[in-house]
């Protein structure tokens, strides 16, 4: 983690205008800013409904009922208070990188976190590595960011990643469905796609923030080369030249695709950053161009 | 152009192996790099079987090139490429510098050593620089002052810290020692440049040492007039211990007549002086007599001025005369009179009986026919002691008789006959074991000698009042015994001012047995012995003491050894300076740039190439979390059963 502020005080001016959305419908408790499908107390009118005993008189539409002397209810959109999960890898690979993805990651999600708490949103902080680490729940406004931001600075990248064990882990704790965010380099050789997939099919609205260094997609080595994985040590001797560097390359876009489809194909959505963009154009390019944020 | 220190085989050689090692190391720095990634997953679609032939690629042609660059450029340096004609290959010069003591001697340009490190630094900058010199310093032995060498600061500071000497010069060692070096040295072989006086002694000089064909001669003598001391010999008087016989021999070295007084100071009081006219190269005997028992310092001083200084003056250490104190107990001392007071070296007291002191401060007592309540702590003489007190048992009474046998191996009977010598009224004795018996007769032993700390010698009869008072035999047999009890007060004493080198000393037949050569402060001196004397050989002023068992010869090193004749070398020997303009050469040396040059492309391929290696090196260093994969098995995903 490098000794310079996380974000400046400028940048954190130009993230209030922002905040956070997600598609799907959430059940839940007034008090977000999100619409929602499911009928709640609201401002938007959603549809009528027979009046029963019991329902909120201030509700009845008594328009229809002086037209057709039947009480019909007045039903309304809900916008309700969505709990935001943040997951962030912390693990030996995100240390990787001429620029460290893991520093861009935290800055990514500093971001993001003075983005919720801006819009009074709760965001639950969940570093991960083989499992979940210990979290950090920020709510309560803009004032509540410098615990996140030494929450963050404390943070190490080490260890090894097991996605599986991870959704495991969440979907057990938190059984309550709302918006996963996830900033990872998606770079685990066991594959990510399938507790990925759980995690959707649990309910949660995936947002999947990939941060890769251009070395992670077009090697600059040549020669023969001994690699070593940074988080399980293991290691791979081989050959490298623009062929096989031309290969590595498709294999890691084709990776990107599949990501990219996994998250779509569950209503959710997929940002690719390079380690190269900086910081404020991730925000304002990628991320608001895919309706993380707006 | 062409190579100081190497040959072109040696450069090529010392060039090829520089290379293959630069090449193997830069093969092997590139053939594998290790790099930490984020996942192995996607490396596998570009796995390819290794090719073992990539490692024998290069990869980075300027790196390789700019290494075999400075590798080429810096063992140019190494063999100090210089460019122009290449001149005379570099030999290697003997400087012999004479520092015999006659280089001492002083002339209106200063002293001839002087003059003849003026020559030596001269020829020093008139040879070669490449040239290298050894300065040999010669007197009775050649010594090297430096080794080969091209540093002409060090050949300065050894010609500038040499200083005469106390010996004459032996030229045939020195230059025998310079051919001997040049040839194991094995390089070109320079000149022999000697510089110096040239004055040998007069067996060196006659026919002269065979000079070498490569010899240079470059004499400083300039004819110089000198007189002075050559040898002194102090010795006391056999007749008269008191008295000491000096003997002072001087030289003329010069080529005119000398007229010079000779003057002995003891204890600052003239004692004696001569005036003398010596002819050119002869020398004088002069003798002295000195008469003191008193110890002191005897000066013998030539008056007048001559080149050299040294051999004018000397110092001598005189020491206290020591005589034998005999105290003698007797009712009758007319009667040992005779006896103690033929020996000069004897200081005889005599003393009644009653005056018995058994501590009384003596050499040696005399008990004329008394018994002594307590024995002497002194050696002792007993003479017909009563029976009851003899320390000799006495075995029986002989009441006529003759001598028959004396103990000639022993010291207290050496040198004594008799014939027909009768004795009366004396007593037989009975030695016990360790005793000596001296004299016999037919009944037996009449004097006993008895070895010890303390010596006793028991007469079983008067010597004065026996026959025996009329034979020679009596004295000499009581000055034998008085030598056997204290020999150190007959011991012969000489003192001889000598020069240092070798000495030759005649010793007396009664000196043979343990000789010990040593100096002043006890240190030995080797020497070799025959039947005429001893040589030993010392180049350093000082004192020497040869000790005999019957003398003590002490030999002041004090007088300078001045050579006499002045050797001429042949006529193919080369005088003068060597010449400058033959020696000098015309080169510039490439050297120092071409290793600066060869830095600064070793600077610009690291700069260029090596960096950015260092630099990955450390962040990898840097990283607590690397894991230590050296440590864990070669595991692949591959092998793991992963995709």
């Amino acid at each position: 983690m490098s000794e310079q502020p996380l974000v400046d005080q400028k940048f954190l001016e130009k993230l209030e205008r922002l905040a956070i959305r997600w598609q799907k419908s959430f059940p839940g408790l007034v008090g977000g800013h999100n619409l929602s499908r499911f009928p709640g107390p609201g401002l938007e009118f959603l549809d009528h409904r027979h009046f029963h005993y019991g329902d909120d008189l201030r509700a009845v539409n008594w328009r229809a009922y002086l037209r057709f002397e039947k009480l019909f209810l007045k039903i309304f959109r809900i916008e309700p208070h969505t709990p935001v999960r943040l997951l962030l890898d912390a693990s030996g690979s995100m240390g990787l990188g001429a620029h460290s993805k893991f520093d861009y990651a935290c800055k990514l999600a500093a971001a993001l976190c003075y983005v919720g708490l801006v819009r009074l949103d709760t965001i639950i902080l969940l570093p991960f590595r083989e499992r979940l680490e210990r979290s950090l729940r920020c709510a309560g406004g803009r004032h509540r960011f410098a615990p996140v931001v030494q929450f963050l600075t404390q943070l190490q990248p080490q260890g090894r990643t097991d996605y599986l064990e991870v959704a495991r882990q969440f979907v057990s704790s938190y059984p309550d469905r709302g918006l996963a965010i996830i900033i990872s380099d998606f770079m685990d050789d066991s594959g990510c796609e399938r507790p990925l997939q759980y995690l959707a099919d649990f309910g949660h609205e995936l947002l999947l923030v990939q941060v890769w260094a251009e070395e992670d997609r077009r090697p600059p080595w040549e020669g023969r080369l001994e690699l070593i994985d940074a988080e399980t040590g293991a290691r791979l001797e081989l050959d490298f030249d623009s062929q096989a560097r031309n290969a590595y390359t498709a294999a890691f876009d084709a990776h990107r695709q599949a990501l990219r489809r996994l998250a779509l194909s569950n209503g959710g959505r997929y940002i690719s950053v390079s380690t190269g963009l900086e910081i404020e154009e991730a925000i304002f390019g990628p991320l608001v161009q895919a309706g993380g944020i707006e | 152009m062409f190579f100081g220190n190497l040959t072109l085989t040696q450069f090529l050689l010392l060039l090829g192996a520089g290379s293959a090692v630069i090449v193997a190391l830069y093969l092997l720095d590139r053939s594998r790099r290790r790099q930490l990634v984020s996942t192995l997953r996607f490396w596998i679609s570009a796995q390819r079987a290794p090719e073992t032939r990539r490692r024998r690629r290069i990869q980075q042609w300027p790196s390789l090139l700019l290494q075999m660059l400075s590798l080429t450029l810096l063992v140019s340096a190494l063999g100090q490429l210089s460019c122009g004609s290449r001149g005379p290959a570099p030999r290697d010069h003997v400087l012999i510098l004479d520092t015999s003591a006659w280089t001492g001697a002083r002339t209106a340009n200063g002293t001839l050593l002087e003059q003849a490190q003026a020559l030596a630094r001269a020829c020093l900058r008139a040879l070669p620089p490449r040239d290298r010199v050894m300065l040999v310093r010669a007197d009775a032995l050649a010594t090297p002052a430096t080794a080969f060498t091209s540093d002409r600061q060090a050949l300065e500071r050894a010609i500038a810290e040499s200083r005469p000497g106390a010996t004459a010069l032996r030229l045939e060692q020195a230059l025998a020692m310079a051919m001997r070096v040049q040839r194991l040295r094995g390089a070109a072989a320079g000149e022999i440049i000697f510089l110096g006086a040239g004055r040998m002694p007069q067996p060196q000089a006659t026919g002269g040492p065979p000079a070498p064909p490569n010899l240079r001669w470059l004499a400083v003598d300039a004819g110089l007039e000198n007189c002075g001391l050559r040898r002194i010999g102090l010795a006391r008087s056999p007749e008269e211990p008191a008295v000491w016989n000096v003997y002072v021999a001087v030289r003329n070295y010069g080529q005119r007549a000398q007229r010079r007084r000779l003057v002995l100071d003891f204890g600052g009081a003239p004692v004696g002086s001569e005036e003398f006219s010596l002819p050119p190269a002869q020398e004088l005997s002069a003798t002295f007599s000195l008469r003191t028992r008193a110890a002191g310092w005897l000066q013998v001083q030539l008056s007048g001025e001559d080149a050299l200084a040294a051999d004018d003056r000397a110092l001598l250490e005189l020491p206290s005369l020591r005589l034998i104190h005999v105290i003698a107990y007797s009712s009758q001392p007319e009667l040992l009179r005779p006896l103690l007071g033929t020996n000069p070296w004897v200081r005889a007291e005599y003393r009644k009986p009653e005056e018995y002191d058994p501590a009384a401060p003596a050499d040696v007592v005399i008990l004329d026919r008394y018994k002594p309540p307590v024995p002497p702590r002194a050696h002792a003489i007993w003479i017909e002691p009563p029976p009851e007190a003899s320390p000799v048992a006495v075995r029986s009474g002989l009441s006529r008789g003759s001598l028959l046998r004396w103990r000639a191996d022993h010291p207290v009977a050496a040198g004594i006959r008799t014939q027909d010598l009768r004795l009366e009224g004396a007593v037989v004795l009975a030695p016990a074991a360790g005793d000596v018996a001296i004299a016999e007769t037919d009944a037996g032993p009449v004097i006993v000698a008895r070895p010890g700390s303390s010596k006793t010698v028991v007469f079983g009869f008067h010597p004065a009042r026996s026959s025996l008072r009329y034979e020679l035999a009596a004295p000499l047999l009581i000055a034998n015994i008085l030598r056997w009890m204290a020999p150190a007060a007959f011991r012969r004493w000489e003192v001889h001012a000598a020069s240092p080198g070798t000495l030759s000393v005649e010793l007396a037949q009664d000196d043979a047995g343990e000789v010990r050569v040593v100096t002043e402060d006890g240190r030995n001196v080797p020497f070799t012995a025959d039947e005429r004397g001893l040589k030993f050989f010392w180049a350093e002023p000082g004192l020497i003491r040869v000790l005999t068992p019957g003398s003590e010869l002490v030999y002041s090193l004090t007088l300078p050894e001045v050579a006499e004749v002045r050797w001429q070398p042949p006529d193919h020997v080369r005088r003068g300076l060597p010449s400058r303009a033959i020696s000098e050469t015309r080169a510039f040396e490439l050297w120092p740039w071409l290793a600066l040059a060869g830095g600064l492309c070793l600077l610009a391929e690291w700069q260029l190439y090596g960096r950015s290696r260092t630099a990955a090196l450390r962040r990898k260093a840097g990283r607590r979390w690397l894991p230590n994969w050296r440590a864990r098995p070669a595991r692949t995903p591959a092998a793991r059963g992963r995709p």
